[in-house]
């Protein structure tokens, strides 16, 4: 009774994440698609094979969003994995954790209202180095959080014991602490990818709508009343959380049979 | 001598934990200190291996100052209540870690490894990782980690306190005979009486931030402050 219950359960969620992708999908390779037909008129690959060819700017897009949070990604799980380690063994770390929560404490948008006048006195506004550093503001302490709860007195004594056996502290990094970290590094990464990936509000503003990233790109699609490309935009949009799922489904799966 | 510890005072928030402490130890010789729980023993011996930094005081080994030296410097092993075997590697590599971050030559390590594990009798748990083993193995991997470096010093932060009580005798027993085999100089803290007598060659006893250093074990049972006395009287009576 427990394993049928389970089951259909399963097959009801597996129900209600792939319907809206299977007509994302749909929707990208359909035209002219007039209310009130249920589907389209006729089907065509034509925007995919646009964004193969580079025959729209959607791929440029993609290419974008791909490297600014590769980078936003990386360089926060760095930064926040050190800082979040100094401020776990500082004497003020409350405080310093505090600072942390900041950034959460206003919308996107309304953060980057506050310091849009800042990136422009630095000629920031409207170019991929302020929309990136402006996602770090976010990112970074997101990432501190995250691995503030990885350093304590248990991780300080396997750095201790590398050192009296003769380690120094980079040894006891890239030995022991790194591969004691790694799950959680991973998980902070695709984390930091995803926030920076789905990132509308800074990118909007900081950005000044030069910087074409993909959430940016389905707005205006939608916008201009264009929802093929829209749904070709979030399709593109929704792989890494799709990508994710699966990982997610499969090690879920592998522990519960 | 081989160390010798001189005046060492720490405070923490203004609090004085240890004060104006100092003390001798010989040679292949083990130093029992007892104290009750957060007297200080472990600050103590975190200041000596350099984990901790003392407010005053000087730390020598063989006659020379160590004091300013780094943790990695020192050449003294620091022992934890917990085994803290690095969970990414397995026994064998656990053992050859310290071997390695000297850069000693692959065959002399693969040998020197064997032989420790043959002697602490984990031959077959080689291949096994710190999870798979219980808690008296990892406790033996964690000697066998330490010595295999040779260090001059070992300090030994309640190695004992987390195994049940007769895996803690076995390895009590083990660690009287590593000690004859390995000639090895030791700092043994402990707040268990009987564990300080077994273990130590000489004993002091660590209250309020002071360490008393007793001459012989019997003046350490005499003195009220030990406890011993009460001890005995509370076997002797039951």
């Amino acid at each position: 009774m427990r394993i049928k219950f389970s089951l259909l359960f399963h097959a009801f969620m597996i129900v209600i994440c792939i319907i809206p992708i299977l007509i994302l999908f749909a929707l990208s390779f359909s035209k002219n698609w007039a209310f009130p037909a249920i589907l389209a008129d006729h089907f065509s690959p034509i925007a995919w094979q646009d964004l193969f060819s580079g025959g729209n700017d959607i791929r440029h897009s993609l290419l974008l969003s791909l490297l600014i949070a590769l980078i936003v990604a990386c360089t926060a799980t760095t930064i926040g994995f050190f800082i979040s380690k100094t401020i776990a063994y500082h004497n003020f770390r409350r405080q310093l954790l505090f600072l942390a929560y900041l950034p959460f404490v206003l919308s996107p948008v309304i953060l980057a209202l506050c310091l849009k006048f800042y990136f422009i006195k630095l000629s920031l506004a409207g170019t991929v180095s302020g929309v990136m550093i402006a996602q770090l503001i976010v990112a970074i302490p997101y990432s501190i959080i995250f691995f503030s709860g990885f350093w304590n007195q248990r991780v300080k004594a396997f750095a201790d014991i590398v050192n009296t056996l003769g380690g120094t502290n980079m040894l006891a990094l890239t030995k022991v602490l790194i591969p004691l970290a790694k799950p959680l590094l991973l998980i902070c990464f695709f984390q930091c990818f995803l926030i920076s990936w789905f990132e509308y509000g800074l990118t909007s503003v900081i950005g000044y709508g030069k910087i074409q990233t993909l959430p940016i790109k389905v707005y205006q699609f939608l916008i201009e009343a264009n929802i093929f490309y829209a749904a070709l935009s979030c399709c593109l949009l929704i792989m890494p959380p799709v990508l994710l799922l699966w990982i997610n489904k499969s090690i879920f799966l592998k522990r519960l049979y | 001598m081989l160390i010798e510890i001189n005046h060492i005072t720490k405070c923490f928030s203004g609090k004085p934990v240890l004060s104006d402490i100092s003390l001798k130890v010989d040679m292949y010789e083990t130093l029992s200190i007892l104290g009750k729980s957060g007297c200080g023993k472990s600050t103590l011996l975190k200041i000596i291996a350099g984990i901790e930094k003392p407010d005053e005081g000087s730390i020598l080994v063989k006659g020379i100052d160590i004091s300013k030296q780094e943790p990695h410097e020192r050449n003294i092993v620091y022992l934890f209540q917990e085994a803290l075997l690095f969970p990414n590697l397995n026994v064998f590599e656990n053992i050859a870690f310290g071997l390695r971050i000297k850069k000693i030559e692959k065959k002399v390590i693969t040998q020197q490894v064997s032989v420790m594990l043959e002697r602490l009798g984990l031959t077959d748990h080689s291949k096994k990782m710190p999870h798979q083993i219980s808690g008296g193995q990892k406790q033996r991997v964690a000697f066998g980690r330490a010595l295999i470096i040779n260090p001059p010093l070992i300090l030994l932060d309640e190695p004992f306190s987390n195994l049940d009580t007769e895996t803690r005798s076995q390895m009590q027993d083990l660690y009287k005979k590593v000690a004859i085999d390995f000639h090895i100089t030791a700092l043994f803290v402990t707040h268990d009486i009987k564990e300080a007598l077994l273990m130590g060659d000489r004993m002091t006893y660590l209250q309020d931030g002071k360490l008393k250093v007793y001459d012989s074990k019997q003046d350490f049972m005499n003195d009220e402050i030990t406890g011993a006395k009460k001890e005995i009287s509370f076997w002797n009576n039951i």
